[in-house]
């Protein structure tokens, strides 16, 4: 490499081509002279030598603090297309955050939810086709074969439930006394954890839906009930312990279920009065969820 | 304003007449507590009510009757209670985790709760801490692959967060090693802002070598609150050592030079006294209470 | 010392970075975060904003070290990322809101024959063409030339308006030239120069 001072001598240069370390300190400290700054950074773009020469002028303690910060950085990850996604749209990046404390938006939790879905569904299309006979009268004007779908009609909105109770539930946050402890609303904690469920949950369900050999307003009839359940189990929960609200709300829909399936009319669940009810208890209990919401800031610990 | 100018001057944390019962057995008996900036010391057996009294103390449990003042604020307040939160840093026994979290993310996940929202800030807390307790070189582990005294150190790492004015350690040096435990020392004593501390321990070493104040809790109730040093002297002139064992003494065992130490409110005439150590008050409290 | 041995080292370092290694991470922000510091300190005195942006370097090339070709300096690639995130740091510290494209992925900088000319300038004809310049002026050709940046981000950096900038860099090109022109024909005149530098 040529020499890039070549006529200089003392401080500004050594014999052998590169920066000395008067002319280094000077540079570091910007009292050196700016035509000289230049050639300087020109040279160091090609000179490792000099790079880590100067690196000696660096506060280290900066330099310590600035490369701890960058690996946590680094070791935090960017989320993911999802996230990333939704980071796009405008969602906060904490509260996405808080979405990877949830149980029911993992991997492992939304597999399960599609192989139950799978048995069902697989199970009701079964016994459509006819690669399972069937049993039972004719039902519905102008569907054969309702009783298919009692199975799915009875787990679906407990599916959701049960991904919306896998975010509230204590017993799924391991780490539920740090979360009460802390100033963050446990009430916005809990919004965003089974809104996000509620979405994860749905997607698959209404899919499954639209899979099954049923009516084409399925997917859309199952909407109304599973917020329902979900709201009651919240709501539920201002007012009694968290599990036995679970229960009480996956009671709420099974005991019906399971009673019009029994009778051999079990798409009556999902049909226009049954809907009214639905309608009915989500309101209720959304009121007495807003009314009840500071239920959540304590914790549950008696 | 004033009130903060006030409580300079009176006890940073208050608890007065705190109870708290689990059906029948009762957890807390009319406790009475004062705490200062600084490290105080809960000492007693388990079941004595330490993990009762500081989860209260933490807002995370309602207490049945009594009145408990942090800073001034009163926890059964909504909005003072999100106060006290917000200046609070808590390690809960038996902490859990979720094991798929890494180390660093973990960390996040608990300063986003303490309402540190802007991302840059949280990581250079995390970053803070994981130095300020030597996990910055396992920022990038799972959880479920950490020892037990590492998962140890990320709870005491997790409180740290947010730089809290009060510290409420639940038996944080359970499954440290020696040296771990040393440096655990000079970490609460390196602490900025001076915050008020309270650890709990059913050890008296970690109390005589940690904290300069000593609340002892024996089922439900004080029975004492004073320096290590006014612990030991309680059991001044009790504590005598022999070749043979004594019967006569409440307390004894051999200790590792082969000689017996007894401990008891009687002994014999001529009996080798020993130098009383916290241990040997915290004993003598204990079989005075009734307990074993 | 091989001239090629620490440049192979980085160009190693960074596939490891695009692999994910952690290490490499490291090794690289060791090796060069302190240039790089003292470099973009000389472009911005806020110490906060340069250690967001050495922060925001790092970390972009943990995310797109990939797209390193393999053509010219590892230094000048990092340089490149690294004064656009000084850029987006300035803006995000003045508020303002129009953000720069992400552009980590730089095509590989090439030493210009401008940056061959500047490396011996400093006591060759242009170096006193430039020193002589006014600060503004100066300032203006670093961004452009020696940086190169575009003047839209050049302006961000020097905290005026992007038409400034441009005039600054026209004036400045002037001015050389003539200065050049002049040294060329000769000694000048104290008229002849106030007549050429004139008022910046």
């Amino acid at each position: 490499m040529t020499s890039p001072f070549p006529d200089a001598a003392g401080p500004v240069a050594r014999a052998d081509g590169h920066a000395g370390e008067d002319l280094l300190a000077g540079y570091a400290t910007g009292t050196v002279d700016p035509v000289v700054v230049w050639s300087v950074e020109a040279h160091l773009t090609g000179c490792a030598r000099c790079r880590s020469a100067l690196s000696a002028h660096v506060d280290a303690q900066r330099l310590a603090r600035n490369r701890s910060v960058l690996l946590v950085h680094a070791a935090l990850g960017d989320g993911g297309r999802v996230r990333r996604l939704l980071r796009r749209c405008g969602v906060p990046d904490h509260l996405l955050r808080l979405l990877a404390a949830t149980p029911s938006l993992r991997r492992s939790w939304l597999l399960s939810v599609l192989a139950v879905l799978a048995v069902v569904t697989g199970a009701a299309a079964a016994v459509r086709y006819g690669w399972i006979p069937a049993g039972g009268p004719a039902g519905l004007a102008g569907y054969p074969d309702p009783e298919v779908l009692a199975p799915f009609l009875l787990v679906a909105p407990l599916l959701v439930l049960a991904g919306v109770a896998a975010a509230f539930l204590p017993m799924f946050d391991p780490a539920h006394r740090l979360a009460v402890a802390a100033p963050f609303s446990g009430f916005t904690l809990l919004l965003v954890r089974t809104v996000s469920a509620l979405a994860a949950a749905l997607v698959p369900v209404a899919g499954a839906a639209f899979v099954l050999p049923g009516p084409g307003w399925l997917p859309v009839a199952l909407l109304l009930p599973s917020l329902a359940l979900c709201a009651l189990a919240l709501a539920a929960a201002t007012v009694m312990e968290p599990r036995a609200a679970a229960v009480t709300a996956g009671t709420s829909w099974a005991l019906p279920a399971l009673l019009l399936a029994a009778t051999h009319v079990p798409l009556l669940i999902v049909q226009r009065n049954a809907q009214f009810a639905c309608a009915v208890v989500l309101c209720a209990s959304a009121v007495v969820l807003l009314a009840r919401h500071d239920r959540f800031e304590l914790g549950w610990m008696r | 304003m004033d009130e903060m100018t006030l409580n300079v001057r009176t006890a940073a944390v208050r608890v007065d007449g705190l109870s708290r019962r689990y059906g029948a057995t009762r957890a807390l008996d009319e406790v009475d507590l004062k705490l200062e900036r600084g490290i105080t010391g809960l000492l007693g057996p388990n079941g004595a009510g330490k993990t009762t009294l500081l989860s209260i103390l933490a807002t995370v449990s309602e207490p049945d009757a009594g009145r408990v003042s942090v800073f001034g604020l009163d926890p059964r307040e909504a909005a003072e209670r999100v106060e006290i939160r917000r200046r609070l840093g808590y390690l809960p026994q038996e902490l859990g985790y979720h094991r798929h979290f890494t180390v660093a993310g973990f960390l996040d996940y608990v300063a986003i709760l303490k309402e540190i929202t802007d991302r840059r800030r949280r990581a250079e807390e995390v970053a803070r801490v994981l130095a300020a307790i030597g996990l910055d070189r396992h920022a990038r582990k799972r959880i479920r692959a950490l020892s037990g005294g590492m998962r140890q150190r990320l709870g005491i790492a997790q409180a740290l967060l947010g730089r809290p004015d009060l510290l409420i350690l639940d038996e944080p040096t359970a499954g440290l090693d020696p040296e771990q435990r040393l440096r655990f020392r000079e970490l609460l004593s390196d602490l900025p802002g001076d915050p008020v501390i309270v650890l709990s321990t059913h050890q008296a070493d970690d109390i005589a070598a940690i904290c300069p104040q000593v609340v002892v809790l024996l089922p439900g109730r004080v029975h004492f609150a004073g320096t290590p040093a006014e612990l030991a002297a309680t059991a001044a002139g009790r504590v005598w050592a022999a070749g043979e064992r004594d019967t006569r003494a409440h307390l004894s065992w051999r200790g590792g030079d082969n000689r017996w130490r007894h401990i008891g409110d009687d002994p014999p005439a001529g009996a080798e006294l020993v130098a009383p150590t916290v241990e040997d008050g915290y004993l003598l409290l204990s079989h005075a209470a009734g307990v074993r | 010392m091989r001239p090629g041995a620490e440049e192979r080292d980085d160009a190693a370092l960074l596939r490891g970075v695009a692999r994910g290694d952690e290490e490499a991470l490291a090794a690289l922000y060791d090796r060069h975060a302190g240039w790089l510091t003292v470099r973009m300190t000389r472009r911005c005195a806020m110490p906060d904003v340069v250690d967001h942006a050495i922060q925001d370097t790092f970390l972009a090339l943990w995310r797109e070290a990939g797209a390193y070709r393999g053509g010219g300096d590892v230094a000048a690639f990092i340089w490149g990322i690294g004064v656009r995130r000084l850029i987006d740091a300035i803006r995000r510290e003045s508020g303002a809101r129009r953000r720069l494209p992400w552009r980590a992925a730089e095509p590989p900088v090439v030493v210009s024959a401008e940056e061959q000319v500047l490396v011996g300038i400093e006591h060759g004809r242009l170096g006193q063409a430039l020193a002589q310049l006014s600060p503004e002026l100066r300032g203006a050709i670093e961004a452009t030339v020696l940086d190169g940046l575009t003047c839209a981000e050049a302006a961000v950096l020097l905290g005026v308006a992007e038409g400034t900038v441009k005039s600054r860099c026209h004036r400045a090109r002037l001015a050389l030239r003539a200065a050049l022109a002049d040294q060329q024909a000769g000694p000048e005149t104290p008229a002849h120069r106030r007549e050429v530098w004139g008022t910046s």
